[in-house]
């Protein structure tokens, strides 16, 4: 016998177990098994098919457990519901974390001025002069978008004493025009 | 306001058809996981899992259908991993002994240890198959819709179980 005839032989024993072989079927293993002793051996007859699947059955039959799981499946469903709320609320305090983060004040160029206007250039010297210690400011100048940064040392009064240029703003005279409205804020 | 009371009512229409389909299946779902996994623990564990699966997925889409096919095929497929994990754990060939605090002294019948032994040996597609069909009911063509194989491969891993199984019973006789 070839190997797919007893293919087909398993399958046909496998529908006899089942119930679902046809007369047509059932003739076929019969006829497979009068040639092959291996699957005589191994699958037996029809009425040996009937036996061992009358086993199953009366395990089936035996089974008494009847486990309830109406109420730990209502627990886990309310468990699994209590750890989404945990899980929103722990996403709503990250969220408004970020947001608190995300508003809180940063630092500004101290003044926005436009290149020419000294008074302005003046006005951000009183607002440098009034920090007590030495730093460096970034500065936007104006619609050309032109940036400086400089450090203004006080005296123990507040007073601008010294300034240099960290970062030029491309001028020349212009940083020069910064540093003395940073060092003489009232002079126009 | 309306929004809400919508998913309100969705939740409640969810969770009142997850509880019917508990209350119908149950059993029969534990039972065909026990078998197939031989630990009751463990086919608890599996068997809520099909049925919180079957739950979320109602509150996605309370309106869907849910047969007892989906809940064995989920059931089948949470058993056939937990099989697997098992065995990776365990770095052994697959060794199903049975656990036999999971059986109730009433059904230690001998059918129902040999049917055990058979099923340890089972690869488990091969338990499944069995199962669906002679524990469940289903047909050999229902079995394999769940199972997502042919009709004659199901027959074929019937045959082979019962083999086993046949095998078995001749070592108790013996």
């Amino acid at each position: 016998m070839t190997r797919a005839e007893c293919t087909l032989a398993e399958q046909r024993a496998g529908a006899i177990a089942l119930g679902e072989a046809s007369d047509g079927e059932r003739e076929s293993y019969r006829r497979h098994l009068t040639g092959c002793a291996r699957c005589l051996l191994e699958l037996g007859g029809e009425r040996e098919i009937e036996r061992i699947m009358t086993t199953v059955a009366r395990a089936r039959d035996d089974e008494r457990w009847e486990p309830d799981l109406r109420p730990v499946f209502a627990r886990r469903a309310v468990r699994r519901s209590l750890w989404a709320w945990a899980g929103a609320l722990a996403a709503v305090i990250v969220l408004v974390a970020a947001w608190r983060v995300a508003e809180a004040p940063r630092p500004v160029p101290v003044h926005t001025i436009s290149a020419l206007e000294t008074r302005s250039i003046a006005a951000l010297g009183t607002q440098t002069a009034a920090r007590r210690e030495g730093r460096a400011e970034s500065l936007v100048l104006g619609a050309k978008l032109l940036t400086a940064s400089l450090s203004v040392s006080v005296d123990g009064r507040g007073k601008p004493v010294r300034c240099s240029i960290v970062k030029s703003s491309g001028s020349l005279a212009l940083d020069e025009s910064i540093c003395r409205a940073a060092l003489h804020p009232h002079t126009p | 306001m309306d929004a809400t009371r919508a998913a309100h009512d969705s939740a409640a229409i969810a969770r009142a058809r997850a509880e019917a389909l508990v209350i119908e299946y149950q059993t029969k779902l534990a039972r065909y996981v026990r078998r197939m996994v031989g630990d009751a623990e463990a086919a608890l564990d599996l068997t809520q899992e099909v049925f919180l699966s079957a739950y979320r997925m109602l509150q996605a889409e309370p309106t869907r259908e849910l047969h007892a096919g989906w809940l064995y095929r989920a059931a089948t497929n949470a058993g056939i991993s937990f099989l697997r994990r098992k065995k990776i754990v365990r770095m052994l060939p697959l060794d199903r002994e049975i656990d036999r605090a999971s059986w109730r002294v009433d059904e230690r019948s001998a059918a129902s240890v040999d049917l055990q032994n058979a099923l340890a040996r089972l690869a488990p597609e091969q338990s499944a198959a069995l199962l669906l069909t002679s524990y469940a009911g289903y047909s050999s063509a229902e079995a394999a819709a769940i199972l997502g194989t042919t009709a004659d491969a199901v027959r074929q891993r019937v045959c082979r179980a019962m083999r086993i199984l046949r095998n078995i019973m001749k070592e108790g006789v013996e």
